[in-house]
């Protein structure tokens, strides 16, 4: 699966990409006509497609929110794709500009994008890694120049481990970056659910669209996700509906469940 | 858009912007709270409210709200048409706006939101649009960039030697190729410079890989230092060879081989050891035309060779003339193992005397080569090639075994004929299963053990190998004789006299010859002496003593009245059929 470093990823516009599509969703325009067509493809088989990856978005905002005012300052977004409005480190920085964050994407026209838009801000870079390496995310030299591992780090992994399938070992990856940090950092993460929803053959539908794209969707229930937070606790509300994780006005969290995604954020104890 | 954005008069979000807030939250992603949302709705609202107000009517305001919309990321199609609705429906109640003319204004202002909405919509789409196409093409070159970069190493790492980053051979080839079938202007001669360090293998075996990977490495650097222009290539192991293009001659080739020998026989300190090595340089310079690489690079190897040959620390000059007599050296120990297959050997036989009643006491065989093209040849024109190679083995096998034949026939009526004397190699010597050759040779022929003197030479016995000094005392156990053949020419080591089965001593020609000195020279008299040295030592040693190279009756006078025992030489008979000898009358 891995490719040799001398072999370049081919830059494909006419194939979808995740990253573009999600940038759709959000109502940006980052994104070309075979991400759009697949987009609305989706949006006929998930008509919530917009809200869950608007719900999403919301969620990583409070999460990083959260974060910030629990005094953390280095964040690593691992899938961070198109870098449109609501970034981690807009969020971070405002709260406190020392905060530093490195974003991490596999999609190179995503991460040439992110790099434009981060030039000259010294306390934000992207690096061009694919999740499923974290070795190789972890000893990237702009990831080890940027960010101090022996001080609490926030791990992002929001809305990108349904694209990685359980044989390519999720639980492992979680544990080498969990290796990596020092008590006090923190874990987020969220990805697509379908934890007591009518299977009403939405699933079998969303997975035929993304087969379209450069990604496949796999999606996991709430036990799964709880799973994966092992060797972290669980900060209330734990591993629920995106919506519902410490919304900003109660009525927000109504029918969440329409958002597909779940998510929460563990914070490595001592 | 900040996350914590105040309204600049810091009001509380009244009923209208709380009902437009919710009016547009999820038309698409908002980056703030529903109370940041709210407090923004509220200082537009004070916008619209004022321009409803205004006299004249300001198209600019709504405008500017339209757009602020959109930068607030309130910025989708959904988004406009909820806005229009609940400004329509809400604003002039929700604020209790007295106004003339209200259908009119409102209309008015509702197309200048609504022209401001879209205006800024589509300028941030165009925008997004562009940045995300300037990040493909950014992403595109840097694959390309990545691709032609990656082709770049890996066609370096395919052309070089990764230890010392020289040019590999094939790079060099391709080099020496290209000078060869399309030189330039100019470039009609060209030189090629094998390279090879002297005695490599002894800073390896001794200090180790690593410091011989390092010396290696300071060679490579000076090489390409001292020699910049032209291509220095590492061929593998200690071998380098250096392109000497557009050549005027011979010199061109030589200075650069000089320059070479220089810059490796600088001392160099490697690992915290200062080692000073030298090479040794094969040269070959000519005419482009009629020429090809694997033609140069053959002629430089070998003559890298003769230059190693003659001592090392020197570049040695291709000669046609040797390389030529070499080829032809080569060809014909090539064709020994067919010549044995179609029986062109044969041997010759050269009797040894016995000094007191000129008695023949032996034979030794000769192998001679009737070649079909180049008639016979003597043992010295294919025996050293046939050692270095190893069919010495086959052939002296061959020799052995006919010898042995030939002799049987010889003691059919007398019980007192000639033993042969047969001459062994090294590589015979070392051999696993030469006593059971020997004793399956003796059992076939018939040959009484007695009968069978092998002669070996001092340098055979130089090396003190178990295994050859335990097979010629089975044999000599067995009744053979052993001759050391040569004596005193060699590494002169007595201690194998006292620990061998030697029965004869063979003194060489050499001494020999200084007997045919006019009486008085001094040092025919020295010879002289030596042999009667010799002579006493082997009788006391209970050896017999055979005299090599006797050609007058004068020598085989004096040899006599030494003491020694037999002659061997033109004197008493030159190689030639056994029968020659058997049935000629003794020399006296």
């Amino acid at each position: 699966m891995q490719r040799p470093d001398w072999a370049p990823e081919t830059i494909d516009i006419e194939r979808p990409s995740v990253a573009r599509m999600y940038d759709y969703y959000l109502g940006g325009s980052h994104n070309f006509a075979a991400d759009r067509a697949a987009a609305r493809a989706m949006v006929e088989a998930v008509p919530e497609a917009p809200l869950m990856a608007q719900a999403n978005r919301a969620f990583l905002r409070r999460a990083v929110h959260y974060l910030a005012e629990a005094g953390v300052r280095q964040f690593l977004d691992i899938g961070s794709g198109i870098p449109t409005v609501g970034n981690v480190h807009e969020i971070a920085q405002r709260i406190d500009p020392e905060s530093r964050v490195v974003y991490v994407d596999v999609d190179p026209v995503a991460v040439a994008h992110s790099q434009e838009i981060l030039a000259g801000n010294e306390r934000a870079v992207v690096v061009q890694e694919d999740l499923r390496r974290p070795e190789a995310i972890l000893r990237h030299p702009d990831v080890t120049r940027l960010l101090d591992f022996s001080e609490p780090v926030a791990v992002m992994i929001v809305a990108v481990l349904h694209f990685v399938p359980d044989s390519d070992r999720p639980e492992e990856i979680l544990r080498t970056l969990r290796a990596a940090l020092t008590p006090g950092s923190h874990l987020v993460l969220s990805q697509a659910s379908d934890d007591g929803r009518d299977d009403t053959g939405e699933r079998a539908e969303a997975e035929r669209v993304y087969r379209r794209t450069d990604s496949q969707l796999f999606i996991r229930g709430r036990a799964e996700l709880t799973a994966l937070f092992d060797g972290f606790e669980l900060v209330d509300p734990g591993v629920v509906w995106v919506p519902q994780w410490r919304p900003d006005a109660p009525d927000q969290a109504e029918n969440a469940e329409r958002a597909v995604f779940m998510g929460g954020v563990g914070r490595l104890g001592a | 858009m900040p996350d914590d954005v105040a309204t600049p008069a810091g009001r509380r979000p009244g009923v209208f912007a709380r009902a437009w807030a919710k009016a547009v939250s999820g038309t698409s992603y908002l980056p703030m709270t529903q109370a940041q949302l709210e407090e923004v709705l509220q200082r537009l609202t004070d916008r619209l409210a004022q321009a409803l107000r205004a006299d004249p009517f300001d198209l600019r305001i709504g405008q500017q709200v339209g757009a602020e919309l959109v930068q607030s990321h309130i910025a989708s199609a959904e988004g406009l048409g909820r806005t229009v609705e609940v400004i329509q429906l809400r604003l002039v109640r929700d604020l209790d706006l007295v106004v003339d003319d209200v259908e009119d204004r409102m209309a008015r202002l509702l197309a200048t939101v609504a022209t401001g909405y879209a205006r800024a919509l589509r300028d941030r789409t165009l925008d997004e649009q562009e940045s995300i196409r300037r990040a493909a093409m950014m992403a595109r070159a840097h694959a390309e960039r990545a691709l032609r970069d990656s082709e770049a190493r890996f066609r370096h790492q395919a052309t070089h030697d990764p230890l010392t980053d020289l040019p590999n051979r094939t790079l060099f080839t391709e080099r020496l190729t290209a000078a060869i079938t399309t030189p330039g202007r100019g470039a009609d001669r060209v030189g090629v410079c094998f390279l090879d360090l002297d005695r490599f293998k002894v800073v390896n075996d001794s200090l180790g890989h690593q410091v011989g990977d390092s010396l290696l490495v300071a060679v490579a650097q000076r090489l390409r230092r001292a020699l910049g222009e032209h291509l220095v290539a590492r061929l593998g192991g200690d071998e380098f060879v250096i392109l000497v293009e557009r050549t005027a001659g011979t010199d061109d080739a030589v200075k650069v081989a000089e320059a070479a020998l220089d810059a490796v026989r600088e001392p160099a300190l490697v690992d915290g050891h200062e080692l000073t090595v030298s090479a040794s340089i094969g040269i070959v310079e000519r005419p482009v035309s009629g020429t090809s690489p694997m033609e140069l690079m053959r002629a430089a190897d070998s003559t890298l060779h003769w230059a190693k040959a003659a001592g090392g620390a020197r570049w040695s000059l291709f000669d046609p003339d040797r390389n030529r007599r070499e080829l032809a050296r080569y060809a014909l120990s090539a064709a020994i193992p067919a010549a044995l297959d179609r029986g062109e050997f044969y041997l010759d036989y050269q009797p040894l005397t016995s000094l007191r009643d000129g008695r023949v006491l032996g034979m030794e065989a000769l192998v001679r080569w009737r070649h079909p093209e180049l008639g016979v040849l003597r043992p010295d024109s294919f025996i050293p090639l046939a050692e270095e190679t190893g069919l010495i083995v086959r052939l002296g096998s061959w020799v052995l075994a006919e010898a042995c034949r030939e002799a049987g026939t010889w003691s059919t009526t007398d019980a007192d004929a000639p033993f042969v004397s047969v001459n062994l190699a090294v590589r015979q010597l070392h051999r696993p299963d030469l006593v059971p050759e020997v004793r399956g040779v003796l059992g076939r022929t018939g040959l009484a053990p007695d009968r069978l003197q092998l002669e070996i030479t001092e340098s055979t016995m130089m090396s003190t190998v178990v295994e050859p000094v335990r097979a010629l005392r089975v044999l000599g156990d067995l009744g053979v004789r052993v001759a050391i053949d040569d004596f005193g020419t060699g590494y002169c080591n007595l201690a194998y006299l006292r620990d061998l089965p030697v029965n004869e001593m063979k003194v060489a020609g050499e001494f020999v010859t200084g007997l045919r000195a006019p009486a008085g020279d001094p040092g025919g008299r020295t010879d002289e002496r030596i042999l009667a040295s010799l002579v006493s030592l082997a009788h006391a040693l209970d050896l017999t003593v055979t005299a090599e190279g006797v050609e007058t009756a004068h020598q085989a006078e004096r040899l006599r009245a030494i003491g020694c025992d037999a002659g061997q030489g033109w004197h008493f008979g030159r190689p030639g059929p056994a029968r020659q000898h058997l049935t000629h009358a003794p020399a006296a």
